[in-house]
C-alpha cells in the first residue's frame, strides 16, 4: 500500500547498542528497519534461551532413555559388579554446584540495586564454584577405578556425568564472559539481561545435576 | 593480502578450516603420545577430530563468531549498523549475511545443489536396477549411494528448503523487519553446506562412504568403515542449524507479530511453521543423541549398544525412531501451509475451516510422539507395544484427514486459477492421499509384518515424501518465486515441469507397491527374474523424472536472468509479503503495518487483512483488498539483491 515508498530517513534508535565512540555515520548511507512491534510480553532472547532449554531437556532425555534402556529393560545391576559410586563425594560436589546457584542469584539481585562490588563478587564467586565442581568431577573419573569401555553401566554412567560436565563447561564459558564484563565496568541497574540468560541456563545446569545424581548415584 | 585474510569471508574460512585439520592432527597425536596408544600416526582418529573441529574453524573463518566473540571480550557495544545486511551482489550469497532474506535464498539454493546431487544418485540407483544381476557397481557401493541419496534428501533438501521459504517470506508475513535472531539465523545457514559437503565428501573415505541406510541402525553403523562418520558427524550440524532455526522462528512468531495480528490472524503458513518448529525443538535433540552414542561406541569403545558388555541394541531404534517419525512431520507440516497459501489465493475463497487446520497442525504435533513405534513391528521389540502404537497411527490420520477435507472444500466451487502453483497443489492432494492410505496401510500390523524392507515401503516414503512434501516445495517455489527474485517464470515451462513429473512420478512409483507385494525387497543391489520387466519399467520412468527436473532448473535460472519483471503482488493475495515491492525493500516494511482482518478472507466484500498505517485512522482505500495499489507505490522502494547478474 503507501508503504514501502520512500525509504525512511536516519535516527532510528536501536535498543542494542548505547555508545559508538568513533562510529562513522556519514560515510555510507545506511538506515535501519523499522522497530519491530513487540507482540509479547516475554523478553526475545529470554525466551530464546527456555526454547534451547527445552531441547537441551530433551538430549538429557534420550540419555536417560539409554539409562533406562541398560538398567531397566535389560535388567543390569547397578553399579556393575565390584563397582562403587562414591555418593558422598558427589554429594558434596552437588552442595557445592547448588551453592553457586545462590551466588549468581547474589550476583543478580546486587546489580539490580547497582551494586557492582556485589555482582562482581557474586558473579567470580559462582565462576569458582562451578569450577570446582568440574574439577573435582574430572578427579572422580581419574579414581573411580572403571572405564565406559569395560560394561555399558560404565558407558551410560560417564555418558550422563559426561554430558553434563559438557554443559557445565559452556556455562562457564557463558559465566566467564559475563565475569570479564561485569568487571570491565558493564551492566547497571537497567541493564542486566546479559546476567539473567546465562544465568537461566547455569540454574537449569544445575537442576539437571541433582537430577543426574540421584538418578545415577542415589536410586 | 594480509587484510584479507584477516576479513572475514571464504578465503579466511578456507586457511582457518586448513588450521583446524592442523589442529586436529596436532591434538590426536598428542593425546596418543601421551596415552602411549599404538600406532602413533592413526589417519582415522585424525579424520574424526577434523570432522569435529574444522567446521567451528569454517565457521569462524567466515566470520560467523565475530560478534558474539566482541561481546565475549567485553569491549563496548558495538551499534548495529546493518552493513551485514542486503545483497548487492552475488557475492554477498557467500558471507555471514544477517538479511533473513539472502539467508532464505541461500538456504533455498543450496538446498537444491544438494536436491541436484541427491536425484543423481537416485538415477545412479536405478541405473542398477535396471536388470538383474550387477550392472556397473558393487553391492557395498550401492548401497552407499541410496545411503547417502536418502539422508541427502532428508537432511539437506526437504527439511532445510522448507525453512529456507519460511525464513524468506514468514518475517514477511507476520510484519516483521527481521527474524527474531539474526546472527543465529546465518549461523544455522552456515551449518548446512557443512553437513551437505561431509555427507557427500564420505564417498572418498576409505571403505567408501556410509552404507547403512539413512537410518544407520546400530550395531551395523558401529562396526562399519569409517565413511559412516561422515553421516555420524553430519548430522549433527545439519541438527543443530534446524534447532537453531526452529528456536529463532518460534521466538519471531511469538514476539514479533505486527499490531493486530493475533495468533488466530496468522496465515497457515505460519502456523504451520510454529507447528514444526515446535517438533524440532523437542525431537531433534534425539537424533542428535543416537548419533553422539554412535561416535561414542564407534571411536572410543563405549558399549551404548554392545550386546556382549550390557548394552541394548533396541535403543538405538527406539532413540532414532522418537526423532524421525516427528521428523516426517517436520518435513510435512511446512508443505501443508504452503498449500493453504495456495489454494485459498488460486481459489479466490477464504480457507475452509481455518482454526480447524490450525489446531489439526498442533494435535498432528502431539500425536506425533506417540507413534514411534510402528517402524519397529518387525524388530523384536516387546510384542505389547505394537497394538498400542497401531492404534495411534492410526488416529493420527484424522487430523491428516480434517486437513485433506477442508482444502477440498476451499477448492469447492472457488473460481479456480489452474497455473503451475496451483496444479502443485492440486498434484499434492492427489499424490498425498495415495501416499496417506498406503501409510495406513502400514500402520495394520500384519499387513506391515508382511511387506516390511519391501518395495511396498519404497512406494509409501516416495508418496508422502515426493508426492506430498516435494510436490510442496515445488508449488511454493513457483508461488513464492516472484517476489523472491523480482522476476516472473515461465508459466508454459511450470506446466511442462508440473505435468512431465506428475506422470512419470507416478510411473515410477506406482509399480513399486505392486513388486513390494510381490516381495521384491528394498536396499537390496539385486533381485530375481521375476521382477526384471517392472524394474526395466521403474527404471526408464524414473530417468525421465529426473530429466523434468531439468525442465525446472532451466525455467528457475533462464527466468531468474531475464524473466520479466514481477508486479508487487501478482497473485492478487491478501498476505502482507505481497504487500511489499517484489523483491521486497531492505528491511521489509517502512512502517510496521497493522493487521485489522484474517488472511483469506478472498471474495468477501470489504474485506482488509493489514494496512500500511496506525490504526484507527480513516482509510480510503477500504474497499479493496489490501496492496491492490501496492505496484506503484513499490515502485520507488529500496530493491535488494537477487537479480543482479
Amino acid at each position: 500500500m503507501e508503504a514501502a515508498a520512500v525509504p525512511i530517513g536516519h535516527g532510528h534508535g536501536h535498543a542494542h547498542g548505547h555508545d559508538a565512540p568513533g562510529h562513522d555515520h556519514h560515510g555510507h548511507e545506511h538506515h535501519g528497519p523499522p522497530p519491530a512491534n513487540k507482540s509479547s510480553r516475554v523478553d526475545a532472547p529470554m525466551l530464546g534461551m527456555l526454547l534451547f532449554i527445552i531441547s537441551e531437556v530433551m538430549v538429557f532425555g534420550a540419555f536417560f532413555t539409554a539409562y533406562f534402556f541398560i538398567r531397566i529393560v535389560q535388567g543390569q545391576e547397578w553399579p556393575a559388579e565390584g563397582d562403587h559410586l562414591p555418593k558422598l563425594i558427589a554429594g558434596i560436589n552437588t552442595l557445592i554446584l547448588v551453592s553457586s546457584s545462590f551466588t549468581l542469584h547474589w550476583a543478580e539481585v546486587s546489580i539490580k540495586e547497582n551494586n557492582r562490588r556485589g555482582l562482581q563478587a557474586g558473579i567470580a564467586s559462582t565462576f569458582l564454584l562451578g569450577a570446582t565442581f568440574l574439577f573435582i568431577q574430572i578427579n572422580e573419573y581419574v579414581n573411580i577405578g572403571f572405564a565406559p569401555q569395560d560394561h555399558a553401566q560404565g558407558t551410560i554412567f560417564y555418558g550422563l556425568t559426561g554430558l553434563h560436565g559438557a554443559h557445565v563447561l559452556i556455562g562457564l564459558l557463558a559465566l566467564l564472559t559475563v565475569t570479564i564484563r561485569a568487571f570491565r565496568g558493564h551492566f547497571s541497574a537497567h541493564d542486566h539481561r546479559g546476567i539473567e540468560i546465562p544465568g537461566i541456563y547455569w540454574h537449569f545446569v544445575d537442576v539437571m545435576w541433582i537430577v543426574v545424581y540421584l538418578t545415577v548415584y542415589i536410586i | 593480502m594480509a587484510a584479507k585474510l584477516r576479513a572475514p569471508g571464504l578465503l579466511r574460512a578456507g586457511v582457518l578450516t586448513l588450521v583446524g585439520i592442523a589442529f586436529a592432527a596436532i591434538l590426536d597425536l598428542t593425546v596418543r603420545a601421551a596415552t602411549n596408544a599404538e600406532p602413533l600416526v592413526n589417519g582415522e582418529a585424525i579424520t574424526l577430530v577434523a570432522l569435529l573441529a574444522a567446521p567451528f574453524f569454517f565457521l569462524g573463518g567466515l566470520g560467523a563468531f565475530d560478534e558474539w566473540l566482541y561481546w565475549a571480550s567485553g569491549k563496548p557495544s558495538r551499534p548495529e549498523d546493518h552493513s551485514g545486511h542486503g545483497a548487492t551482489s552475488w557475492k554477498d550469497y557467500f558471507r555471514v549475511n544477517t538479511d533473513h532474506k539472502v539467508i532464505g535464498v541461500q538456504y533455498v539454493v543450496t538446498s537444491f545443489f544438494f536436491m541436484l546431487v541427491g536425484g543423481l544418485l537416485a538415477m545412479l540407483v536405478r541405473a542398477e536396477l535396471a536388470a538383474p544381476g550387477a550392472q556397473f557397481v558393487d553391492p557395498n557401493t550401492y548401497n552407499g549411494l541410496f545411503s547417502v541419496h536418502a539422508s541427502l534428501m532428508i537432511f539437506l533438501f526437504i527439511i532445510p528448503v522448507f525453512a529456507g521459504m519460511a525464513n524468506y517470506v514468514l518475517p514477511l508475513m507476520i510484519g516483521a523487519p527481521d527474524m527474531a535472531f539474526p546472527r543465529l539465523n546465518a549461523l544455522s545457514f552456515w551449518m548446512l553446506p557443512i553437513a551437505g559437503v561431509m555427507m557427500t565428501l564420505s564417498f572418498f573415505a576409505p571403505g567408501g562412504s556410509f552404507a547403512t541406510g539413512w537410518t544407520a541402525y546400530a550395531p551395523l553403523s558401529t562396526e562399519v568403515p569409517m565413511g559412516q562418520m561422515f553421516f555420524t558427524i553430519g548430522v549433527q550440524f545439519a541438527g543443530a542449524s534446524s534447532i537453531a532455526t526452529a528456536l529463532n522462528f518460534l521466538v519471531t512468531i511469538i514476539t514479533m507479530r505486527a499490531p493486530g495480528m493475533s495468533f488466530w490472524r496468522m496465515p497457515l503458513l505460519v502456523w504451520a511453521n510454529f507447528a514444526t518448529s515446535l517438533l524440532v525443538v523437542i525431537a531433534t535433540p534425539f537424533v542428535a543423541a543416537s548419533q553422539l552414542f554412535v561416535l561414542l561406541d564407534y571411536a572410543l569403545g563405549f558399549n551404548f549398544f554392545n550386546v556382549e558388555r550390557g548394552g541394548d541394541v533396541l535403543m538405538y531404534q527406539h532413540v532414532f525412531w522418537f526423532y524421525s517419525h516427528p521428523a516426517v512431520y517436520i518435513m510435512m507440516l511446512p508443505g501443508f501451509g504452503i498449500i493453504s497459501e495456495v489454494l485459498a489465493v488460486k481459489s479466490r475463497k477464504p480457507i475452509f475451516g481455518y482454526r480447524m487446520m490450525a489446531f489439526s497442525l498442533l494435535a498432528i504435533v502431539l500425536l506425533g510422539f506417540t507413534v514411534w513405534a510402528h517402524h519397529m513391528f518387525v524388530s523384536g521389540m516387546q510384542p505389547w507395544i505394537r497394538v498400542p502404537m497401531m492404534i495411534t497411527t492410526a488416529i493420527i490420520a484424522v487430523p491428516t484427514g480434517i486437513k485433506i477435507f477442508s482444502w477440498l472444500a476451499t477448492i469447492w466451487r472457488g473460481v479456480l486459477h489452474l497455473d503451475t502453483p496451483m496444479l502443485w497443489s492440486l498434484g499434492f492432494i492427489t499424490m498425498f492421499v495415495l501416499g496417506g492410505i498406503s501409510g495406513v496401510m502400514l500402520a495394520i500390523i500384519p499387513i506391515d509384518i508382511h511387506v516390511s524392507d519391501t518395495y511396498f515401503v519404497v512406494a509409501h516414503i516416495h508418496y508422502v515424501l515426493y508426492g506430498g512434501s516435494v510436490f510442496t516445495i515445488f508449488a511454493g517455489i513457483y508461488y513464492w518465486f516472484p517476489k523472491m527474485t523480482g522476476r516472473m517464470f515461465d508459466e508454459r515451462l511450470g506446466k511442462v515441469h508440473f505435468w512431465m513429473t506428475f506422470v512419470s512420478f507416478n510411473l515410477t512409483f506406482a509399480p513399486m507397491h505392486l513388486i513390494g507385494v510381490q516381495g521384491m525387497p528394498r536396499r537390496v543391489a539385486d533381485y530375481t527374474e521375476q521382477f526384471a520387466g517392472w524394474n526395466m519399467f521403474i527404471s526408464l520412468a524414473s530417468f525421465l523424472l529426473g530429466l523434468s527436473t531439468l525442465v525446472f532448473v532451466y525455467n528457475v535460472v533462464a527466468s531468474w536472468r531475464g524473466g520479466t519483471r514481477a508486479e508487487a503482488n501478482p497473485w492478487r493475495a491478501m498476505t502482507l509479503e505481497w504487500q511489499v515491492s517484489s523483491p521486497p525493500p531492505i528491511f521489509n516494511f517502512d512502517a510496521v503495518p497493522t493487521v485489522v482482518g484474517g488472511p483469506y478472507e478472498y471474495g468477501v466484500p470489504g474485506a482488509v487483512h493489514g494496512v500500511f498505517r496506525p490504526a484507527g485512522q480513516p482509510d480510503p482505500h477500504a474497499k479493496e483488498p489490501a496492496g491492490a495499489s501496492a505496484r506503484a507505490d513499490a515502485a520507488g522502494a529500496t530493491h535488494h539483491g537477487g537479480t543482479e547478474t
